[in-house]
């Protein structure tokens, strides 16, 4: 039981999410952003390969497409061909 | 089964699958449109809740003009609009799916054809546009979430602005006093004065002539419930909180705790009384409008003034010196107290006034003023205070008088109290009010706080719970031992600490102005997310996880007993196999609980992918061992060469088996010692199971006897004792052979098999007696007695013992005496040299 419990313990404290949005540009070119975070219209660029951590508490991003996407702020997000897929 | 009948049955799911099948390709050809009126429904359900959204915002935002000025309803909207906040960005996400839909058939579809490229179907265009058409309306929709959730954004923060300048404002607020301010004051006194007499008059000749029967009901329960909750606390904690009048010399957790409960269950009971005699009155609907808030508040005033009272009764305790918990004189004891309440006394009457200038709708001028003397006398009181000497020298009696305050202290006093006036005199009457508040109310809520941590700190501290009275009790009632009484006081202090955290934090928080709606939301926030960085812990997950995973724990441990007591006892399966499927069950049932505790502690176990490659590096070097001891336990278990109760030889540990664990196995050797062999090594070396399939096994006794008496004799001699013995099986029957020939002596061998191997030891012990007596009686052995022949027995014997490799160490020496007539002049005793053998 004693055996059990750490491993479990060490489990749980291993395995500890990451909790905020990341998104990983994986174009070749730069791409840029719109966050919409609170109450700040906000843009970011991500170098190709590039990759950032932004609004833990939820927030709107606007991808170089154009499309419009609400995310929850634990998902991973990847640029590809200028438009985002959520995983 | 007739023939027609299976044919029909046949011919019915031929035609079932056949008809399935066209269904299922219709299926295919039309994804389209059933998708979209699904799509289409989804987005207009988004479009709903955002309008939904954009209502309760603009409901807000009304609500939030409306109560500019209520900082308790502010923070309560705060809550509200945060979670439309939360709920417009949810809304965006479920339109998510859909847009990702959109974009990978646009993707298929591919761009439209350049020109001078051939025109393509007019299809693919169609829905090329239609599409296009769709993905602008979600982001339309998106961007209007969008503009929305900045709005709320905005409200949730224009609301803490207010709240900032609200509580600034009514801190800061100035008002100039002068001799007007006061005569002006002075004359809406009085009438405020007349207006509450008048008020209360009527009230109470309205509640008695129309509402008699109501207002004596609540009276009446007003009463039941004073009867239930202060003499009922009384009687119920009375040891706790009673000062035992017979006791010259209380412990200092005896002090300390009855100051604690002391003060604590009274208010507590007092604060329930109040609070039910207040719902009991308004539900009766004897009070009025008018009169409720000043009931109301003098009610709480009335339990403040109790809590202040009776905690500085229980600190300095004025007429019970041997009970004060902090050492002053006296005389400096009974000062102050007296200062203590006078303070308490104001501060609470200012409150009340202030409630009922308030109730009453006199001009704000009236509470300003009532405050501004309150402020003055509690400055005066506080400068006073300064002048008691209560400080005992160290070893005087508590009634010799006292010395002066320390410089330090003296001196706060006098600084806090000048303060108080010098604010409250040039027009700061708002905070010289809170200040004084604050001296008198948070400073009780803190002594008693610290008189809690304390006691919880005294009572877990080892033994001392024993001597309190509740420790006397639990011991006199349910017999606990001193480590339980110990443990149940470790149990009791953190239970006070929790006690301490949880009600007096809130409170503490309170009196400065937090609301509760404050409290709440940060308390929900503690322990749903806390967040560290860009990592968020819910301490709630966690703990459901650990709480799953203990239930899992206990069921699997539930389980394997039920498995093995009810069902596999009575199948009598056999106790190996039993212990091996017992054991595989709860190594599955608590993986199993650790994995559902882990995913309901919202873990994600893809992240452990990184330690789980840390770890291989280290299970490489460190943990080598251990995990192939793990691995050599399960198979160990599967393959079970040995079970439990076998008696298996491995290297030099030979011994019955106890238990297989997870690292090792546990081998109790016949001299009872414990030897943990780990597993590794029985997988890695050859194990020795005597009693592997079945207990029969072989036993070996040599014989040696001269060359005067005839072999043939000798070994029916043999058989015939073994024949003789009742654990000696007939089948395969005993056998007597002539195995080697020495110098002066003929070296015998009778072996017997034994039904079980374990009482070999004793069957032996028996033979070689019988042996031994009927050779003496046959006359076999005697020739030897009578022979002189000095030296070369004894050597014969021991090249015997050294060339017989079957024999056992411990069946040498016993072969030796097994033949008296060898070893004449040196008699040993059977078995004195074999004490581990089984018997």
């Amino acid at each position: 039981m004693k055996t059990a419990s750490c491993a479990f313990l060490l489990v749980i404290l291993a395995a500890v999410p990451a909790a905020a949005a990341t998104i990983t540009n994986k174009d070749t070119e730069t791409a840029v952003l719109v966050v919409v975070e609170g109450e700040s219209r906000m843009e970011i660029a991500i170098d190709a390969g590039g990759s950032e951590s932004i609004c833990p508490a939820g927030c709107f991003l606007t991808t170089p497409s154009g499309d419009r996407i609400g995310l929850q702020g634990d998902e991973n997000v990847e640029i590809i061909n200028g438009s985002a897929v959520v995983k | 089964m007739p023939t027609p009948f299976k044919f029909l049955v046949v011919l019915l799911s031929l035609w079932m699958t056949l008809s399935a099948l066209p269904a299922r390709a219709q299926d295919a050809a039309a994804p389209v449109p059933e998708a979209q009126t699904d799509v289409v429904s989804a987005q207009s359900q988004a479009t709903d809740q955002l309008n939904a959204a954009r209502e309760e915002l603009k409901r807000l935002t009304d609500l939030v003009d409306k109560a500019k000025t209520d900082d308790n309803r502010l923070a309560e909207l705060k809550v509200d609009v945060d979670a439309t906040a939360k709920s417009i960005i949810g809304t965006s996400i479920a339109t998510r799916p859909r847009l990702d839909e959109i974009k990978a058939r646009l993707a298929e579809l591919g761009d439209p054809p350049a020109e001078g490229a051939p025109p393509e179907a007019g299809i693919v265009s169609q829905e090329r546009e239609r599409l296009i058409a769709e993905r602008g309306e979600i982001n339309a929709l998106t961007g209007d979430a969008e503009n929305l959730s900045i709005q709320a954004t905005k409200l949730s923060n224009s609301i803490t602005a207010t709240r900032r300048a609200l509580f600034s404002n009514t801190l800061l607020q100035h008002t100039t006093i002068n001799l007007e301010v006061l005569q002006s004051a002075s004359s809406s006194f009085v009438t405020e004065g007349q207006e509450l007499s008048r008020s209360l008059t009527s009230w109470i000749s309205f509640a008695w002539k129309y509402k008699r029967l109501q207002l004596l009901t609540a009276i009446f329960l007003s009463l039941c419930a004073a009867l239930f909750f202060l003499s009922g606390s009384y009687r119920l904690f009375s040891p706790l909180i009673r000062r035992d009048v017979t006791d010259m010399e209380p412990g200092y957790i005896t002090r300390l705790s009855v100051a604690f409960w002391s003060t604590m269950i009274p208010t507590t009971a007092a604060s329930a009384f109040v609070l039910s005699s207040y719902f009991f009155l308004q539900s009766f609907n004897v009070l009025r409008p008018d009169i409720a808030p000043i009931i109301a508040i003098t009610l709480a005033v009335s339990v403040g003034l109790l809590f202040v009272a009776t905690l500085a009764n229980a600190v300095l305790a004025p007429s019970e010196g041997n009970w004060r918990l902090v050492r002053v004189s006296n005389l400096g004891a009974r000062r102050l107290m007296f200062a203590i309440i006078a303070m308490a006394t104001i501060n609470c009457l200012d409150y009340l006034l202030g409630g009922i200038s308030e109730a009453m709708g006199s001009p704000v001028v009236l509470t300003v003023v009532k405050s501004l003397f309150a402020s003055l006398f509690i400055g005066f009181i506080l400068m006073i205070m300064a002048l008691i000497k209560p400080i005992l020298p160290v070893g005087a009696p508590l009634d010799s008088p006292g010395l002066p305050w320390p410089r330090a202290m003296s001196v706060l006093f006098v600084v806090a109290g000048g303060l108080l006036i010098a604010t409250a005199v040039i027009g700061y009457v708002g905070l010289a009010r809170f200040i004084a508040t604050q001296i008198v109310v948070t400073s009780a809520i803190l002594v008693t706080a610290y008189i809690g941590i304390l006691t919880g700190k005294a009572v877990a501290k080892q033994n001392a719970f024993a001597d309190t009275v509740v420790g006397r009790f639990l011991e006199k009632r349910f017999g606990m031992g001193q480590v339980a009484l110990d443990q149940a006081g470790l149990a009791a202090g953190l239970g006070i600490y929790a006690l301490v955290v949880v009600f007096f934090i809130p409170l503490i928080l309170l009196q400065w102005g937090f609301k509760i709606a404050d409290i709440q939301a940060w308390a929900y926030r503690l322990f749903t997310e806390i967040k560290i960085g860009s990592i968020t812990i819910s301490l709630v997950g966690i703990f459901a996880g650990i709480l799953l995973f203990a239930a899992g724990y206990l069921i699997t441990r539930w389980f394997q007993r039920w498995l093995d007591g009810s069902v596999m006892a009575r199948s009598r399966v056999d106790a190996g196999v039993r212990n091996s499927i017992r054991t595989g069950v709860g190594y599955l049932g608590v993986g199993l609980a650790g994995l559902i505790g882990i995913s309901a502690a919202g873990l994600d176990l893809s992240s452990l992918a990184l330690v789980a490659g840390a770890l291989s590096l280290g299970v490489g070097f460190g943990l080598q061992n251990i995990v192939s001891n793990f691995v050599s336990g399960l198979i160990l278990l599967v393959e079970r060469p040995f079970k439990v109760g076998d008696w298996v030889v491995t290297g030099t540990t030979e011994g019955f088996v106890k238990r297989i664990s997870v690292r090792a196995t546990e081998i109790e050797t016949f001299q009872r010692q414990s030897i943990m062999v780990p597993n590794s090594l029985f997988i890695n070396a050859s194990v020795g199971n005597w009693t592997h399939r079945n207990k029969l096994g072989r036993s070996d006794i040599p014989v040696i006897v001269g060359y005067d008496t005839a072999p043939r004799k000798v070994m029916d001699l043999l058989l015939e004792i073994a024949e003789a013995h009742p654990l000696v099986l007939r089948n395969p029957s005993p056998m007597a052979v002539f195995t080697a020939f020495g110098e002066t002596t003929m070296t015998f061998e009778l072996r017997v098999y034994v039904a079980d191997i374990v009482n070999g030891g004793g069957v032996r012990n028996d033979l070689r007696l019988e042996i031994f007596e009927r050779f003496r009686a046959e006359g076999i052995g005697s020739p030897f007695l009578q022979q002189t022949v000095e030296e070369e027995p004894a050597l014969a014997v021991q090249e015997v013992a050294r060339d017989a490799p079957a024999v056992t160490d411990e069946d040498a020496p016993m072969a030796v005496d097994a033949k008296p007539v060898t070893t004449p002049r040196r008699p040993r005793r059977v078995g004195s040299s074999t004490p581990g053998e089984p018997s």
